[in-house]
């Protein structure tokens, strides 16, 4: 709480310095008594009515949602980046909207709690430890040169690319009730035992990465950088993804939140990559589903605010405004309950019950029945999260979602994997 | 009417039927799972019976939010079909004479209903940048404020977003307006004017009743088309969506049967709304022989 | 109707006019180009101009983040990459319409058999134009469901639980639920003849309204069954019908990437999926190398389906 209003008092002091500084020129002046409303880009996953409602009780500024579907994001910011104010997108766009030039570098010093964000977003650390770099990681493209620049720094910078919203490790995810054994790593997507029953992630860059995992697993092949794969070793994997295909391997590929869901759900599908909340999903309708931790780790995923090019004045400093407040613990709290991190996880802790804190964040058993922030009942008194704390799960990431250097030649051997 | 049916009508009846229960499949699985109970998903098993998902949506601020993108819709197909009769009535009158372009515009009408819907839009939006470009442009160097800073974009549901559905509709509306000049007798307009009928008359008191039934067709195609018109208008709404793609956007992340009660409510709805109509019409047309 | 009456009423003052014959001539000369112009420019703007683009930039290079002009055939080299390499093995692009083109043939079979079927169910057998629009906007109904909401509503109705499947071994008639029913061959088959059989009836119904009764029973009367009759006498006289729904259901199926990739588990190759799959990442002057040329092979066969029949005079 003494956080929140550290935020209320610095903004309010802004806001008046804005004022003073444009009370030479009227046009503006009247502008900045007017309500702002931030058109918000991403995906409906990422948008949260409650946010919105809570951030135009607590700041004054009105969210206007624009939803789209994943691969629409990136398209949106380099075909029409004049129609939002605020991008969420996934961290390994970056190498496609950074070199666009449609993006702008934040300044970090008008971000209250860039020091504070999680180790894993800053520095590719959980505790200390280097987690997993392969594919696009977060820390590897969060800098720019400066705020104009189209190419990333190796070092921190005052300016940066995208501040975290949510983050996660995925893995497979399993029906116990149908499958009878131990799943114990990624190898078991491509076991034959599940033919017919297995689905993979359709967005290719993910996908292949999923297939990589499975094949590294299995010893088939052994990876320099899954995420950025050479000819070689894509060649390689797509002609195992078809090899597979062929076998009738797949029921059906995946490529949003819902399919995931109902493919699970309907029991489709018994095995296959997962998010955990879309986990947490299959659950609430009373379907057992299990978020199963893998030897070989997870593949981690990391999504955050951008500001296009074009936005200034005083969209500019309500989108500065909105961000501060994200990161100050109702929203991180919000979006922890569903299963997802948060950028800056001390705050969230400060808007959570420590019975909910312990259970989403420390691998305890639930002192009390752990509910969803809109009521309904996620899991009862006594469970324990698949995957454990915090460190257990972030601190075993093997790799990251990427777009490879080998985009090219990849989308080609994708499209030759589904014709074939 | 004819008291006898033959035997065919029966069997032909039975697969029309058949048909009907072909097209109203999916439509059963949304109707039964609309009303899924409160703990229920989007497939089967039913999870208990309630009318829950219903009054989240009556309530609203579930996860199915659709209220501007409904209404920006329904104003958007309301436009495009009294755009696409109009311009198609305009167009199927030009068709019964000969003029220079005929073949041209023909081919052009039938080659926008094959050219994926995906790259039309595409083009659209292509087009629409380099436009705002311009305008932005024009602003600087003449120094007119409000482009300078008020202007985002040209792209919008009835600016590139009209256009990309006039694209999909009047093809359509073309091609009725044919079958229907096709079997339009002259020789009652040539009765009109013979009668001293300006065209104007001829057109307002003889051609436009006696095409009106099929009018309302045209209409009907051209907003059922723009209601739900999803590829074309996926690059070019600028930062509105529509109905459909909201819907395309939220359904990847609603995993609850709200969705379904939706579903249920609008089929629902448009279907009572047509039984009304029909009602009236029926209970004005005998008044109107006598009138 | 404003454009109407602004055309109409610029001619009418020339008619009343002394020299009545000559001007009219003029104005009746001018009045199909006024007429046709809001059609003209529509496309014009939203068609020809936005596709004139996607083919220039279909020359274009590209990266992972931009499009800068160029004069390049790559994009093309691209498509038919590996085509002569990999001879007698058919490369990725051939394979994709190939596929295309199956499900074009067999989707055509089908909405033309139930196409056919319905629509002389409701030319010859249903008297009153009343009851007949009643029908059709009984088929009309279901497309009023968005049909995004209706194509996640295949799943409980076709998949392994699905409604289908549970009414089958509820019966008996089957004791394991059938896997093929959804995400195959089959499932794609289904939903696009649920999709476009009405865009085959309405063309048939349409031609076969047109055909003179008294021929029908001139045939009867001359002795011809009723197999002989529908062979020899309505078939022929609904063929542009059956060309222009043909049309309609060849050039839909070829450019559709929706349904073909939700009922094929998205496991199906189309060359829309391929077209969509290359925006996903940008590379727009490929994808526009790759509508242009399912463009031209749809065209091709358009044209020559045009060439069968003129669609102006027999709608």
């Amino acid at each position: 709480m003494t956080d929140w209003t550290k935020t209320s008092r610095r903004s309010v002091l802004r806001g008046a310095a804005a004022l003073a500084g444009t009370a030479a020129f009227p046009a503006p002046f009247v502008h900045a008594q007017e309500r702002v409303t931030l058109r918000y880009l991403s995906t409906a996953v990422n948008q949260s009515p409650a946010i919105a409602e809570k951030a135009s009780e607590d700041l004054g500024i009105d969210i206007e949602y624009i939803a789209v579907n994943t691969d629409e994001v990136p398209r949106r910011v380099i075909t029409q980046p004049n129609s939002f104010d605020l991008v969420d997108s996934e961290y390994f766009s970056l190498p496609n909207l950074v070199p666009s030039g449609n993006m702008k570098g934040m300044d970090a010093s008008r971000i209250d709690r860039v020091g504070d964000l999680a180790s894993v977003i800053a520095n590719g650390t959980v505790d200390g430890e280097k987690v997993g770099w392969d594919g696009t990681a977060p820390h590897e493209v969060l800098y720019l040169e400066g705020q104009e620049a189209t190419s990333f720094a190796s070092e921190p910078t005052e300016w940066i690319t995208l501040i975290p919203t949510t983050y996660n490790a995925d893995t497979l995810g399993i029906r116990p009730d149908l499958i009878d054994r131990e799943i114990t790593s990624w190898a078991s997507l491509l076991d034959p035992d599940f033919a017919g029953r297995a689905s993979i992630l359709n967005i290719p860059s993910i996908g292949i990465m999923d297939a990589a995992m499975a094949l590294e697993a299995r010893g088939d092949l052994t990876y320099g950088d899954k995420g950025n794969m050479t000819r070689e070793e894509i060649d390689a994997t797509i002609a195992a993804l078809i090899e597979a295909k062929r076998a009738g391997q797949f029921r059906a590929f995946w490529s949003n939140f819902q399919e995931s869901v109902n493919l699970m759900a309907s029991g489709e599908v018994v095995i296959q990559s997962m998010w955990s909340p879309a986990v947490t999903a299959v659950r609430t309708q009373g379907v057992p589903c299990i978020y199963q931790p893998l030897q070989e780790g997870y593949r981690a995923w990391a999504s955050g605010f951008g500001l296009p090019r074009t936005i200034e004045g005083r969209k500019e400093d309500a989108a500065y405004e909105f961000i501060n407040w994200f990161l100050s613990g109702w929203a991180g709290a919000h979006l922890s309950k569903q299963g997802y991190y948060p950028a800056v996880l001390g705050t969230a802790k400060e808007f959570m019950e420590p019975y909910e804190w312990a259970y989403w964040y420390e691998g305890a058993a639930a002192e009390q029945d752990i509910l969803a922030p809109d009521g309904r009942l996620l899991e009862e008194a006594g469970a324990v999260r698949d995957g454990g704390s915090y460190e257990e799960r972030m601190g075993a990431v093997a790799c990251w979602n990427a777009v490879m250097d080998e985009n090219q030649h990849m989308v080609r051997k994708w499209n030759e994997f589904i014709a074939a | 009417m004819s008291a006898r049916r033959p035997r065919s009508f029966y069997v032909l009846a039975f697969l029309f039927v058949l048909f009907l229960l072909f097209l109203y499949g999916p439509m059963i699985s949304i109707l039964v799972l609309s009303f899924q109970g409160p703990e229920g998903g989007l497939v089967f098993p039913m999870v208990g019976v309630s009318t829950h998902w219903f009054e989240r949506l009556w309530a609203g601020g579930g996860q199915v939010e659709i209220g501007a993108a409904l209404r920006r819709s329904f104003a958007l197909a309301l436009v495009v079909m009294v755009l696409t009769v109009t311009i198609s009535v305009l167009a199927g009158l030009a068709f019964r004479r000969r003029f220079r372009g005929a073949t041209v515009l023909l081919y052009v009408a039938i080659a926008s209903l094959i050219v994926p819907s995906i790259v039309v839009s595409l083009g659209i939006a292509l087009e629409f940048r380099l436009l705002d470009d311009a305008i932005k442009a024009v602003g600087a160097v003449a120094g007119i404020e409000w482009v300078q800073t008020g202007f985002v974009s040209a792209l919008g549901p009835f600016t590139s977003g009209l256009g990309a559905h006039l694209t999909w509709t009047l093809p359509f509306g073309l091609l009725i307006m044919f079958a229907v000049f096709n079997r339009f007798d002259p020789a009652y307009e040539e009765a009109a004017r013979d009668l001293g009928a300006t065209p104007w008359q001829t057109f307002r008191h003889v051609t436009l009743p006696m095409i009106a039934p099929f009018l309302i067709g045209v209409a009907v195609f051209g907003f059922t088309l723009s209601w739900d018109e999803l590829a074309r208008s996926s690059q070019v709404m600028g930062a509105q969506n529509t109905l459909p793609m909201q819907l395309a956007a939220k359904t990847t992340t609603v995993t609850d049967p709200e969705i379904y009660a939706l579903g249920t409510a609008t089929t629902g709805g448009s279907v009572l709304l047509l039984l009304v109509a029909f009602t009236l019409i029926s209970l004005m047309q005998p008044r109107r022989k006598r009138g | 109707m404003t454009d109407a009456t602004d055309t109409n009423a610029g001619v009418r003052p020339v008619r009343a006019s002394a020299g009545r014959r000559g001007s009219g001539r003029a104005g009746t000369a001018l009045a199909p180009y006024l007429q046709a112009a809001p059609m003209a420019l529509v496309f014009l703007v939203f068609f020809v101009l936005p596709l004139a683009a996607t083919i220039v930039v279909s020359f274009w290079q590209y990266t992972q983040y931009s499009i800068e002009p160029a004069f390049t055939a790559q994009n093309y080299g691209d498509v038919f990459y590996g085509c002569l390499a990999d001879l007698p093995r058919l490369c990725t692009t051939f394979l994709t319409y190939l596929s295309t083109l199956k499900f074009c043939l067999i989707v055509w079979v089908t909405t033309l058999t139930i196409g056919f079927t319905v629509a002389y169910f409701l030319a010859f057998h249903v008297h009153t134009l009343k009851i007949q629009v009643i029908c059709f906007l009984l088929c009309t109904i279901p497309f009023w469901t968005s049909i995004v909401i209706r194509m996640i509503s295949w799943i409980p109705l076709l998949g392994r639980n699905g409604l289908v499947n549970q009414t089958l071994v509820g019966m008996g008639v089957i004791d394991t639920p059938l896997e093929e029913l959804l995400y195959s061959d089959f499932a794609v088959i289904l939903a696009l003849t649920h999709l476009y059989t009405l865009f085959m009836v309405v063309p048939i119904f349409n031609s076969l309204m047109r055909i003179d009764r008294s021929l029908i029973e001139a045939a009867r009367d001359a002795g011809a069954g009723g197999p002989q009759t529908l062979l020899h006498v309505i078939l022929p006289l609904a063929r542009p019908g059956i060309l222009i729904g043909s049309i309609f259901v060849v050039t839909v199926v070829m450019g559709d990437f929706l349904t073909i990739g939700i009922m094929g588990g998205q496991q199906i190759a189309s060359v829309g999926k391929v077209i969509q799959t290359q925006m996903q990442f940008l590379q727009f002057p490929l994808a526009a190398a790759n509508a242009v040329i399912l463009l031209a092979a749809v065209l091709v066969g358009v044209w020559a389906l045009l060439k069968l029949v003129d669609i102006r005079k027999e709608l």
